[in-house]
């Protein structure tokens, strides 16, 4: 039913807005791309499709009046011969579609900054059409997004972090290795207990690094044969030999493939290339993951350490999204507080409980405090959701 | 950049006609400026370890353990001045010279390296100087954890290399700087470090489109490492007074064309 | 002997012609004395301030300046292309030794700055003058300023519980490495001129005349880059070595109200008795690192500064005028003009600033090369005001660590207080200081 054009619909605007769509991707060394499961979750709800029949002597409607940012155009041709829709601003063509078959229809989809334009109506003899383009919160944020040059600085800076922090991790995996080498089960569970506040600080980005991420967290619950599953190796293969069965013994190959990965992770974080909407956005779908599993189920099921993991957490969340605070703080502060506000709360949440239950393991805790403190993510999550818009960066 | 006028359009033709327009900063930057921050961090985590070594000895009053730590301790500050810099207060805390007081010497005020360097040079003693390594040890702790905290701006870290080569140019080519020790070349050898470091990392960004300045670049600091490497004694260097007035002259003139062509490199990354 | 045709007494008002070469193009000039019928005179006081750059071939060997008046000249009247800052160690150990000083300096000014023929002394001795410029004296727009540091009265306890109150010893700003050989002095000199011989001719018949008691400690001379009559005749601030525009937006000097209340001390002000009519000045000797500021970014430089380089707008209105007005309430977050530009941390243009009002008068300096092989230039700085805190020091303090002191680093430099006038032929410098501190003794 429709014409080839129409399965082009986003050609063009993915020229126009090539940030967008680089944004969906976070490109890891080896040439690895994730998708952005975030940018489809915070992609604003798209406005209604606007429709313009095209007819022999004129659109309709002949005026369309449409907020800035992306619109999508349906052009449906009920003339007698084939047409082209134009979007002009004085002769300049904006945006267009052609070779629209008669009786068949096309999408267009563009994005427009206010203003007034004009649109073709079919024949070039035929009077155009008036589409008046009015400012949007979004086209303001857009105006008030920061030059690229402003994300430079943060943008090294957390690459900076990250490789620091993995640095750490990699040394702290080697000392647990070492301790379980040496048979000592204290040092080993507090090199452990260590290294898992290093892994919280990174696993907002790392968490996304698929092939590391599941030889370094796998969970024995994600695993067919869970604690005997030849796949359940790691940390939690560690924890669950620690706390649980048998000590140190037999955990030495498990304990150096793991430092030897934590080192690869290092290696990866140091080469990623992030783009300034992973800052925020990481932050968010890491929030959230925490929000939906971890924070209810808790994922030291042996050593129960999951408070001060989260913790940790809270802190490798903060420091990307601290790096956009002060673009954020110019371009909105009530969005700046709510998002200062959401953090300190999730902060008071974990150490409440730290300071009532420290002698508790996490997962005995309360279905319903567990189950608050998942809201409290959610909340921090949605906050820290707003970031992008704010700067006009989606 | 803004023109006005006639003069304005007749200079505007002129850039354009002449290439002089450059490109927009982009995110090409964030990788040098990320490494860059590594690079400087590594390098004060030494200072603070060399500076806790030299003012142990200071304390301690081994006069001639301190001399030998002087120079050695200092390489890894003049390779990060840039950045040192940023942070007015320690900078003259931590490096400033007598000239800075308007007693000299002879002020109490006169602080850190060099107030140390003079007390173990001219008074071959370490007499007074407790309070003032105390002092220099907590602002170069206090200088890693404000480098720590530090977003760093692209245009300080770019414009760096050339803020090296001024500096060297502008007060230490004289023999200014440690007049007292004249270990002067160790303190160029951490300049050009720090210079060198900064164009390697941006190398890549501008490889193809400006390999005739680069190749111009690296011809003057191979004059400065042959000259430099012609001092060289032990680990470290002679006593600039060594120097001999040719080997001076072409040291001038290489650290002023240095500072000269760094000088366009922010411009060339699009950082105004 | 003295040429009977010369100009010198053929031009009597050689004040007035001159401004009005200078000031105005031809066609303006006749606009203004037909629309508002004011005199020449009139005309130049309301076009020509002390910023404003000389203009070139406006300026003449006969130009004369009074040195008679309420004030001493020099201080708001136009800087002329040649200027000189000298500074000296007074012996004087009595109030006689030191009015006599007094008397010697009035001596010197009213010959030097009016002209005329050197006198003639037996061959057989030195002669009376330097003769640099020739047996005959032009005046070429010279004055000579006298003013006094603290250590003159804090050095003698006759006069010190006269001392001006907020004359101080210069102390450091953050960014000063001040050389003790380049700071300070009991006494002051200020010599301009349209041309350097006639500064250094002045500099070295005081120093001839009153070396009994001047001790010359340090000096520094500069100029004022001449310019081209503007094609729209409004006048141009000179440009510092930088390359700006400086002192776009110094108060007017030619409107008289305003000097009351900014450059001269009144009764208001709460100083001695004696020092009404007199000004606080400020010098300071302030090296510019040029290589490195060629070597910065065009548009860096003008941030820094606040202004545009080419026309000496401000940034907020880059194809206005060096004159207008940054308007600072319209760009609170800096976007314009940073907030730590040179000129919105010097002058904020609001109702506190205008407190901190001052006068400059500075002088460009190319001295010579450093041990470094860099050039030694920069800015003879001179301030006048009628409060030295709230002046130049509030200004200074205001400045610290605005990001132009990369390029630029204060050596020298002293605080002076400038006598009063020396109101008529039978007066002199600081006669009103010597009847007071008499009195004193008393």
């Amino acid at each position: 039913m429709s014409s080839p054009e129409s399965q082009r619909a986003d050609g063009p605007s993915r020229l126009i807005v090539p940030a967008v769509v680089c944004a969906g991707l976070l490109a890891v060394a080896g040439g690895v791309a994730f998708y952005y499961a975030s940018q489809t979750a915070n992609r604003p709800v798209e406005a209604g499709i606007v429709t313009v029949t095209v007819g022999d002597k004129a659109c309709d409607p002949m005026a369309i009046t449409v907020p800035a940012g992306r619109s999508v155009f349906e052009i449906r041709n009920i003339s007698n011969r084939p047409i082209e829709w134009e979007i002009l601003d004085g002769v300049m063509v904006l945006d267009e579609r052609e070779n629209i078959a008669p009786g068949f229809k096309s999408q267009l989809a563009t994005r427009l900054k206010p203003g007034v334009y004009d649109i073709t109506c079919g024949l070039l003899s035929n009077p155009r059409g008036q589409l008046t383009v009015t400012a949007s919160a979004h086209s303001e944020a857009e105006r008030a997004r920061p030059p690229l040059k402003a994300f430079i600085g943060p943008l090294s800076e957390y690459k900076v972090y990250l490789t620091l922090q993995s640095g750490e991790l990699a040394r702290r995996t080697a000392s647990l290795a070492a301790a379980i080498d040496a048979g000592d089960l204290e040092a080993a569970r507090a090199a452990y207990a260590e290294a898992r506040l290093s892994y919280r600080h990174i696993e907002t980005v790392s968490g996304r690094i698929a092939d590391l991420e599941n030889v370094i967290d796998p969970v024995a619950a994600y695993l067919a044969g869970r604690e005997n599953d030849p796949g359940f190796v790691g940390f939690h293969r560690i924890e669950y030999g620690l706390w649980g069965t048998g000590g140190t013994d037999g955990l030495k190959p498990v304990a150096n493939k793991l430092a030897a990965d934590a080192s690869a992770l290092k290696s990866r974080l140091r080469a990623l290339k992030l783009e300034p909407v992973d800052l925020a956005g990481s932050a968010v779908r890491e929030a959230q993951r925490l929000a939906d599993g971890p924070i209810i189920s808790g994922e030291g099921l042996y050593s129960g350490n999951d408070l001060a993991e989260f913790a940790a957490a809270v802190d490798g969340l903060e420091k990307p999204v601290s790096l956009m605070m002060p673009l954020v703080g110019e371009a909105s502060p009530t969005t700046a507080k709510s998002i200062a506000d959401a953090f300190a709360a999730t902060r008071a949440k974990i150490a409440r409980f730290a300071a009532a239950d420290a002698r508790k393991r996490y997962a005995d805790l309360p279905a319903d405090e567990r189950k608050a403190l998942a809201a409290s993510f959610t909340t921090l999550a949605q906050a820290i959701s707003k970031v992008n818009a704010t700067l006009g960066m989606e | 950049m803004r023109f006005h006028g006639l003069c304005g359009a007749a200079a505007l033709t002129l850039a354009l006609s002449s290439g002089a327009f450059a490109q927009q900063a982009n995110l090409d930057l964030v990788e040098p400026v990320a490494e860059y921050k590594l690079y400087v961090s590594e390098q004060v985590s030494k200072l603070v370890m060399d500076t806790t070594a030299f003012t142990a000895a200071v304390k301690a009053g081994d006069v001639a353990k301190a001399k030998a730590l002087f120079a050695p301790t200092r390489l890894s500050y003049e390779a990060i001045e840039p950045i040192a810099e940023l942070f007015s207060d320690l900078d003259a805390a931590i490096d400033s010279r007598a000239d800075d007081y308007e007693n000299g010497e002879a002020n109490p005020e006169f602080p850190g390296f060099h107030r140390i360097e003079y007390g173990l040079w001219e008074k071959n003693s370490t007499d007074g100087l407790a309070p003032v390594a105390d002092k220099l040890l907590a602002d170069v702790k206090e200088l890693d954890s404000r480098i720590a905290a530090l977003t760093f701006p692209p245009e300080k870290v770019v414009g760096g290399a050339a803020v090296l080569m001024e500096e060297v140019a502008a007060t230490k080519i004289s023999g200014e700087e440690d007049r007292y020790s004249h270990t002067d070349l160790w303190d160029f050898r951490g300049n050009f470090d720090g210079a060198r470091k900064i164009v390697d990392l941006v190398r890549p960004l501008i490889a193809k489109k400006e390999a005739k300045f680069l190749k111009t670049v690296d011809a003057n600091f191979a004059q400065v490492d042959g000259i430099l490497s012609k001092y060289k004694k032990g680990d470290g260097y002679v006593t600039y007074d060594k120097l001999t007035e040719a080997d001076r002259k072409v040291l001038a003139t290489a650290v002023n064309t240095l500072a000269e062509d760094l000088s366009t490199l922010r411009g060339k990354l699009g950082l105004d | 002997m003295l040429d009977p045709t010369d100009p010198i007494d053929s031009v009597p008002n050689a004040l007035g012609r001159r401004y009005l070469l200078k000031g105005l193009g031809a066609a303006a000039l006749g606009g203004a004395l037909v629309v508002d019928g004011t005199s020449a005179a009139a005309t130049e006081i309301a076009h020509r301030s002390v910023a404003d750059a000389p203009i070139d071939g406006t300026a003449s060997p006969n130009d004369r300046v009074p040195y008679l008046g309420v004030h001493q000249a020099g201080v708001v009247n136009p800087r002329p292309a040649n200027g000189m800052l000298a500074s000296f160690s007074v012996r004087a150990e009595t109030l006689d030794a030191l009015e006599d000083l007094f008397k010697t300096l009035t001596m010197r000014i009213a010959f030097l700055t009016v002209g005329g023929p050197e006198p003639q002394l037996d061959p057989k001795l030195p002669p009376a003058d330097s003769g640099l410029l020739g047996p005959i004296i032009r005046p070429d727009n010279l004055t000579i300023t006298v003013s006094v540091g603290a250590s003159l009265f804090d050095e003698r306890p006759w006069l010190a519980p006269l001392k001006p109150k907020h004359l101080l010893r210069m102390t450091g700003f953050p960014n000063d490495a001040l050389d003790a050989a380049l700071c300070h002095g009991d006494l002051s000199i200020q010599i301009c001129a349209n041309t350097q011989d006639t500064t250094i001719h002045a500099l070295r018949d005081i120093i001839k005349t009153a070396s009994r008691q001047l001790v010359l400690r340090w000096k520094q001379e500069g100029n004022v880059p001449v310019v081209a009559p503007g094609l729209d005749g409004r006048p141009e601030s000179a440009r510092n070595f930088l390359g700006f525009r400086d002192g776009s937006a110094n108060p007017d000097s030619s409107d008289a109200t305003a000097m009351e209340s900014i450059v001269w001390v009144g009764k208001e002000d709460g100083e001695p008795a004696w020092a009404l009519g007199g000004s606080y000045q400020a010098v300071r000797i302030i090296r510019n690192f040029v290589e490195r500021w060629d070597r910065t970014p065009f548009g860096e430089q003008e941030r820094i500064f606040g202004r545009t380089k080419i026309s000496g707008a401000p940034l907020d209105m880059p194809d206005g005028h060096e004159s207008d007005v940054p308007d600072y309430a319209a760009d609170p977050e800096g976007k314009k003009t940073p907030l730590d530009a040179h000129i919105r941390l010097a002058n904020a243009r609001d109702s506190a600033a205008a407190r901190n009002l001052i006068l400059r008068r500075p002088f460009n300096y190319s001295n010579g090369v450093t041990k470094s092989g860099q050039l030694d230039q920069g800015l003879l700085f001179i301030a006048y005001q009628a409060n030295l805190e709230s002046g130049f020091i509030a200004v200074q303090n205001k400045l610290n660590h605005e990001p132009l002191e990369e390029y630029i680093k204060p050596i020298g430099g002293g605080y002076f207080y400038t006598l009063p006038g020396i109101r008529d032929a039978g007066d002199h410098l600081g006669s009103a200081l010597v009847t007071a501190a008499r009195g004193a003794s008393r």
